[in-house]
């Protein structure tokens, strides 16, 4: 295992962690996975310069694209909640357990 | 819903399900399976109902965890063994990994709590989508990646199977019940995965079909609960003695459809040497068969003391298509007979 993928490694495990374990609010689940892509661009970017790949130069790109979109969703639904359960507390969607 | 963006939303889930199928690069596997979750989430929050909004938030939260996990796995890969292929994963670690994100994208069983509540907050059609489209990619992903850790694979299984049939015992809504037994099916699925693939294959496309027409069944009768299913008698008479059948057919008795893969999944564990397994398996269909025969019960044999008000319903036509219904719930039950032929297409 080499020091950089250690790095994106225990960065994207500190984001899984947040997401798991601090279940608070909507906001900073959406900000571990936010930071769970980010960790993955670096790794994917960081691969592409080590092996000086041309053909894999556009993945780093693409991905941001699909975490964009995928943020955006997120944020989107951060405001469907806040307008329909009127907080954006992981505790007060509870509507469905029954 | 604009039929514009109808169409387009419809489009997306087709064309990721497709990019996930066709592709033999991870990068675009995820990119499929990202598009089929981006394509659903206005279809579930369609209606903005609160309950809607949280569903597809919990639906959204699982997903992306997920998907994230899956790609993070396939990075590990590639930087393990330097190899973006589905079909080449060697190093046990990321193989794991995907098994594991994989089983949380279609909720297998310790990862399995996002699926009844996502289920119940939706309506039925978003719900069959959810449950037997969505079901696809993933899937075409698990038979790619040739997993051999068998004892993961059959904690996976066995744990949902059993919770599969647990967690339906206690419950009165239709969707839930459709989520438990949705998880079961699944874990049968697992169970065989690594024995005989093709099996798998057999059990999804068999509980497609069952699960449409249960679907289908439910949505003609604008029922989500059970107890408004003890008046379908008075809306669709024939179609109330049927839906029984298909219940039983996914509960997997005998001589409906359902019995098929249970069987070829039970002697294929035996032929593999597990007999206890398939044993325990057996037993854990039991429990799913109780909450199947408690619908049948509430729907169809016994006839609620109802006033004038409760068998008025029969007067309303429903728009529904009843086609589709007909041909599923003709295939949900009687296709046991053509047991030699599925044999011969899908377990050479």
């Amino acid at each position: 295992m080499t020091p950089v993928h250690f790095a994106f490694s225990s960065t994207f495990m500190l984001g899984l962690a947040g997401l798991a374990f601090h279940r608070y609010h909507l906001l900073s689940a959406l900000l571990c996975l936010e930071g769970m892509m980010l960790s993955l661009f670096i790794a994917l970017s960081l691969w592409t310069l080590q092996l000086d790949s041309t053909t894999f130069s556009s993945s780093p790109m693409l991905l941001l694209a699909f975490s964009a979109c995928e943020a955006s969703a997120g944020l989107a639904l951060l405001v469907a909640t806040a307008r329909t359960h009127g907080t954006d507390r992981l505790q007060s969607l509870n509507l469905l357990q029954c | 819903m604009n039929p514009y963006i109808m169409a387009l939303l419809l489009f997306g889930l087709g064309l990721g399900t497709t990019i996930t199928f066709a592709s033999s690069h991870w990068l675009l596997a995820w990119m499929g399976l990202e598009i089929n979750t981006l394509a659903i989430i206005p279809l579930m929050a369609q209606h903005h109902h609160p309950r809607a909004v949280e569903a597809t938030t919990k639906y959204f939260l699982t997903q992306a965890t997920a998907a994230a996990m899956l790609l993070f796995a396939s990075t590990t890969n590639a930087w393990l063994t330097g190899e973006w292929d589905i079909q080449q994963m060697s190093h046990p670690l990321p193989t794991t990994m995907i098994t594991l994100a994989l089983a949380l994208k279609i909720g297998l069983a310790p990862m399995h709590s996002w699926m009844p509540e996502v289920l119940q907050g939706l309506d039925l059609t978003t719900g069959l989508i959810l449950s037997t489209w969505q079901k696809l990619a993933p899937f075409a992903l698990f038979l790619q990646i040739h997993p051999n850790n068998s004892t993961i694979l059959i904690t996976l299984g066995l744990a949902s199977t059993l919770v599969g049939g647990w967690g339906g015992l206690n419950q009165t809504q239709l969707r839930k019940i459709l989520a438990y037994s949705s998880i079961a099916h699944l874990g049968w699925m697992t169970l065989v995965l690594q024995f005989a693939p093709s099996l798998t294959l057999l059990t999804l496309l068999t509980y497609f079909v069952m699960t449409f027409s249960a679907f289908l069944v439910f949505k003609l009768n604008k029922a989500t609960t059970v107890n408004s299913l003890a008046i379908s008698w008075a809306k669709t008479p024939i179609l109330t003695s049927l839906a029984p059948l298909i219940l039983l057919s996914l509960g997997g008795l005998p001589p409906l459809t359902g019995f098929l893969p249970k069987w070829l999944i039970l002697q294929e564990l035996t032929k593999q040497g597990l007999p206890l397994l398939a044993t325990f398996a057996a037993l854990t269909a039991l429990l799913s068969l109780y909450f199947y025969l408690r619908l049948s019960y509430a729907m169809t044999l016994t006839m609620f003391p109802n006033n004038l008000a409760g068998s008025a319903p029969w007067r309303f036509h429903s728009p529904q298509l009843t086609l589709p219904l007909a041909v599923s719930t003709a295939t949900a039950i009687l296709t046991l007979p053509l047991a030699p032929a599925a044999m011969a297409l899908f377990a050479p």
